[in-house]
């Protein structure tokens, strides 16, 4: 917040030493018509910054929130290890909270989607392939079609199937023994996208938080009545073993079950917990600084580097946050369509894709630790290019928008989680009210990427993205 | 057909020919001043030698520059197995458009409220799998998911009963856990109080051999299709089935930007040019115009725009009431289908889908882009050599004829519904650029023609007994060549829309489980080209006249694609 206003500051200083001191003289050395040209103000910002240094703080932030990532990614495991291996109702909440806080900078970092990056084209072997051969949809895929992984109730609000009858497996995985006598990796992958079918997410933070949270069954647990103010009541005998020390306690839910059955609810915990670590380790690795293939493309990249974080940054902000995230959410009021529905965590998703998208802008993100990463950014591109007025405008354009997401973050910490504020109607004012902001900021993102005058790869030079 | 005549004959004839093609009414779409008189001296050229697009023709030796770019802008040059999920860049690059198709996408893959209450399947992607194909069981206890029967009359008219598909599931299939709680019942339906799907189709095949002109041998499958459980009682006397699998579905705003005169200028109904093909138009009708329009999307090209046939879809395969079709899917025999309909959300007069949904999915399906071509080095601007021997030898034994490679679009005009905003829908809808003006190389000429073959329907037990009623007696149809027997407009039984071939070398890239033609009875490229018949007859003979080596070109060819 702090950094934030200074910026503010920052700008206003400029603007006005612009418009009373300083003539706009077309910036070719001789004094204007209103007088000499002011001195160089000493507030902060550079009064000369590089394509290249923005381009590579961008880069030193995607290093520094996917490691955030990576780090609250193995955090989250040993958290797991621990429910796994004393399932308790403290060793529970503290490894549901685990994935709360490893979803903190994983949020930010979605940001860095949309633009050919190693989130959504890095191989595992680490190579840079097509887009899709990334490992986003094992990391992050939604909506679930979690009848594949373990038991689910007779009546969801949502869907709990794939998208065709034909691509169910005869039992849930956690169930079928006879297919898959072993969780383990190897099946997981193997199951993914099962018949090529994208609502059979076998892995990733989605997965993970099903078997965590269980289906949000609302108010009464029948699955059909009043949404309310929670996620999903799995419990945690969900884990009970005779290895972990209770005997005859282990359930799916309301009803017991074998013993085998809790053991493999764990193993697969476990199993998707190393695959998150696995592929998050993948996309730190290509952007690790100085080493990193991409890292090293990137910064060398130049405008189209630049043209690819404002790519990212209005295609995060306009078709998948506004759109798909936000909007199709509120048009059809549907829990199957809210982005984190077993944790009812969809609020933090809001706010941090949001955050993200500002941390981009400002060049400025604030690590897990505490630590800030910051430097050279679009903004003071913006404002060194001439651009004072819309480099203002953008700036603006974010802080609404963060204003707005802080509000649906704020209702659901205080009792109005957003699967109930869908349900006020399709203009419920504070949804429409991020949308609209939404709407707004890209198009002042438009404006940026024309007045910084960049464009992307244009499909003719047909040349194959770094 | 015009095209190829003109490839086969020297320059200056070619010229004549094309000439005298252009007055006949075949070709020179691109020419807007039809010629009145027949010229004096034909051997003379009065007009520049232009195929239907009114673009010079194309070489059969040497690939178009831009060719590998099968979409033009809406080419994408994603080939993995994401390639038929694909944007355009330049949607990409737009962020309103690009927020219209992640939209549209989320909508099409995601299940909808208020289903059925009799359908195939819950949402889009559930038959259009990963986007492209769907899939033939592989075994008769699996119920039909991604494909259907059509069931009509021997007109063509709906059944009474059953309508115009045979839905296999009824809702409660989709909406609890069990999914076979709404797989049908040998009658039962029929007295109105529970609802199930209306009837039970699988498929067994039997072996057909055959051998090239050099003595290789090879196999097809021939399917027999078996209908049982029906929940409704009888088909009508003269029933006619027809099995549809669903397409890949990437490029239809290409294929609808194509201007009526160029489909028109292909058009030979009476086989004028004495090829032995004689491509005929579909005319369909518009169902929120009113207005006879010529048919594109399909297999037998009944629906003139995207917009039709995905709300076609949704109405008949998923059960979504929508603008274009606001009646449930249910007729008026179906007591218990009616009386379901009436328990939804959105029940009577309420449609199940918004306009604005439809036009985001309308979006979503005209913009999905056509993966470029492999085979072809960019820096080199040079193609594989297997590939050039078998472009040529697509068109020199005719493939081409229908399958015609090269179209170019006019100016695609926004949706009819509106122009999308993300929260609504405005008057004055713009063009969408990135379709409009582009050559384009989709290898169909989007016309019908006459495939050959017939089929049969007896009603048998499931050892092949003769019967006549009661729960063992199915229904079987047995068919010789590509026909269903089942006339749809004004396409006979006998007849199909040429399909694009853009795209067919990623197929099971896609889908592994894929397969070819309408009901995907061939596993292979090469079954497909050996199941042809009828107008392609002569197409194919000389294809099995072909070395081996020549086949693996045309082979590659078409893997290239």
């Amino acid at each position: 917040m702090k950094l934030q206003s200074t910026a503010t500051l920052t700008a206003a200083l400029l603007l006005a030493l612009n418009l009373t001191g300083c003539g706009s003289d077309g910036n070719d050395g001789v004094p204007g018509l209103d007088g000499q040209d002011g001195a160089d103000g000493s507030n902060g910002v550079s009064q000369f910054v590089t394509t290249d240094d923005v381009v590579t703080t961008n880069a030193n932030i995607a290093y520094a929130v996917y490691s955030d990532a990576l780090i609250t990614a193995i955090d989250m495991k040993a958290h797991l290890q621990a429910l796994v291996d004393n399932p308790s109702a403290d060793t529970f909440a503290e490894a549901k909270q685990a994935w709360l806080d490893a979803r903190e900078p994983y949020g930010q970092s979605e940001v860095y989607r949309f633009r050919q990056g190693p989130i959504d084209a890095v191989k595992s072997d680490g190579a840079m392939g097509e887009e899709g051969d990334g490992p986003e949809g094992r990391i992050n895929a939604w909506p679930l079609g979690e009848a594949l992984i373990d038991y689910v109730a007779a009546v969801v609000d949502g869907d709990a199937n794939p998208e065709s009858p034909a691509n169910a497996l005869s039992s849930n995985i956690i169930a079928n023994t006879t297919d898959y006598p072993q969780i383990n990796k190897a099946v997981l992958l193997g199951l993914f996208e099962h018949g090529e079918d994208e609502r059979n997410v076998t892995t990733g933070y989605h997965a993970i938080e099903f078997l965590l949270w269980g289906q949000d069954l609302n108010q009464d647990l029948s699955g059909s009545g009043p949404r309310d103010a929670t996620g999903g009541q799995r419990p945690y005998s969900d884990y009970a073993t005779t290895a972990n020390g209770n005997p005859a306690s282990c359930t799916s839910g309301e009803v017991a079950a074998s013993d085998e059955i809790c053991a493999r609810r764990g193993a697969y915990l476990l199993a998707a917990a190393d695959l998150l670590i696995e592929d998050l380790s993948t996309v730190v690795n290509s952007w690790e600084p100085n080493v990193g293939a991409h890292y090293k493309a990137f910064v060398a990249g130049g405008d189209v580097s630049l043209a690819k974080i404002l790519e990212g940054m209005g295609r995060l902000s306009f078709g998948e946050l506004a759109g798909e995230r936000i909007n199709i959410a509120l048009t059809t009021d549907s829990q199957e369509d809210e982005h984190s529905c077993f944790s009812d965590n969809t609020h933090r998703d809001i706010y941090l894709n949001a955050k993200g998208i500002q941390n981009s802008y400002n060049a400025n993100y604030i690590r897990v630790n505490g630590e800030v990463v910051e430097g050279a950014s679009i903004h003071d591109l913006l404002v060194v290019e001439g651009y004072h007025e819309l480099a203002n405008q953008l700036r603006a354009a974010l802080e609404r928008t963060q204003a707005g997401t802080a509000v649906i973050d704020t209702k659901a910490k205080s009792g109005v989680p957003f699967d109930q504020l869908i349900q006020q109607g399709v203009n419920q004012a504070n949804v429409v009210e991020v949308i609209n902001a939404l709407i707004d900021q890209t198009e002042i993102i438009e404006q940026a990427i024309s007045a910084l005058g960049v464009t992307t790869n244009d499909l003719r030079q047909d040349t194959q993205e770094f | 057909m015009c095209l190829i005549s003109i490839k086969r004959l020297s320059p200056a004839a070619a010229s004549a020919v094309a000439t005298l093609l252009l007055l006949s009414g075949c070709g020179g779409g691109g020419n807007s001043t039809p010629a009145t008189t027949t010229p004096t001296n034909p051997t003379t050229p009065t007009t520049p030698v232009v195929d239907h697009s009114g673009l010079p023709p194309i070489s059969a030796e040497t690939p178009e520059p831009g060719e590998h770019l099968s979409g033009g802008l809406a080419t994408t040059s994603v080939t993995n197995n994401d390639a038929f999920s694909r944007r355009p860049q330049a949607v990409a690059q737009d962020f309103q458009l690009d927020g219209f198709f992640t939209s549209g996408d989320h909508l099409f893959r995601t299940p909808h409220k208020d289903i059925g209450p009799l359908l195939n399947t819950g949402n889009c992607q559930g038959c259009h799998l990963n986007d492209g194909k769907g899939k033939v069981p592989t075994s008769p206890q699996q119920p039909m998911t991604s494909m259907f029967l059509k069931i009509a009359d021997s007109n063509g008219n709906p059944d009474p009963v059953y309508g115009g598909q045979l839905q296999t599931f009824a809702v409660q299939s989709f909406t609890t856990s069990d999914p076979e709680s709404g797989l049908p019942k040998h009658d039962g339906s029929i007295n109105g109080d529970a609802l199930f799907g209306e009837a039970y189709a699988y498929v067994e095949y039997e072996t057909v051999t055959g051998h090239y002109s050099d003595g290789q041998s090879y196999q097809l499958r021939r399917p027999v299709y078996k209908v049982k459980d029906l929940s409704f009682g009888p088909f009508n006397l003269d029933v006619r089935l027809s099995a549809r699998v669903a397409p890949a579905i990437f490029g239809a705003g290409l294929l609808g930007a194509i201007p009526d005169e160029h489909i028109q200028a292909l058009a030979d109904e009476n086989d004028a040019d004495n090829n032995g093909i004689s491509g005929r138009l579909s005319l369909s009708t518009d169902v929120l115009s009113g207005e006879q329009r010529i048919g594109r999307f399909s297999y037998k090209a009944q629906n003139p725009s995207v917009l039709q046939q995905i709300a076609a879809a949704y109405r008949g395969d998923i059960g979504i009431t929508n603008k274009l079709f606001p009646q449930e899917m249910c007729t008026e025999q179906q007591a218990a289908c009616l009386a379901a309909a009436e328990g939804e959300s959105q029940s009577g007069v309420m449609l199940d889908f918004s306009d604005r949904e439809l036009a985001l999915v309308e979006f979503y399906n005209r913009a999905l882009a056509v993966p470029k071509r492999r085979g072809y080095d960019s820096a080199s601007a040079s193609w594989d050599e297997p590939i050039i021997h078998g472009r040529r030898q697509f068109i020199a034994i005719g493939c081409a004829g229908c399958h015609v490679p090269r179209h170019k679009t006019a100016t695609a005009q926004g949706s009819v519904l509106g122009q999308l905003t993300l929260t609504g829908l405005e008057d004055n809808p713009e063009p969408l650029q990135w379709l409009s003006e582009q050559v384009i190389y989709p290898y169909t000429d989007l016309l019908l023609h006459d495939m050959g073959g017939s089929c049969q329907i007896t009603r048998e037990t499931d050892n092949g007994e003769d019967c006549d009623s009661g729960a063992q007696c199915l229904y079987v149809q047995r068919c010789e060549g590509l026909a269903d027997d089942l006339p749809e407009g004004n396409a006979t039984g006998s007849e199909w829309k040429t399909p694009a071939l853009w795209g067919v070398g990623l197929v099971q890239t896609v889908n592994p489980q894929a397969s070819f033609l309408h009901d995907g009875r061939a596993q292979t490229l090469e079954e497909a080209i050996l199941w042809h018949g009828g107008e392609a007859q002569s197409a194919l003979d000389r294809f099995k006249q072909l070395s081996q080596q020549e086949r693996k070109q045309v082979l590659a060819f078409l893997g290239s694609l």
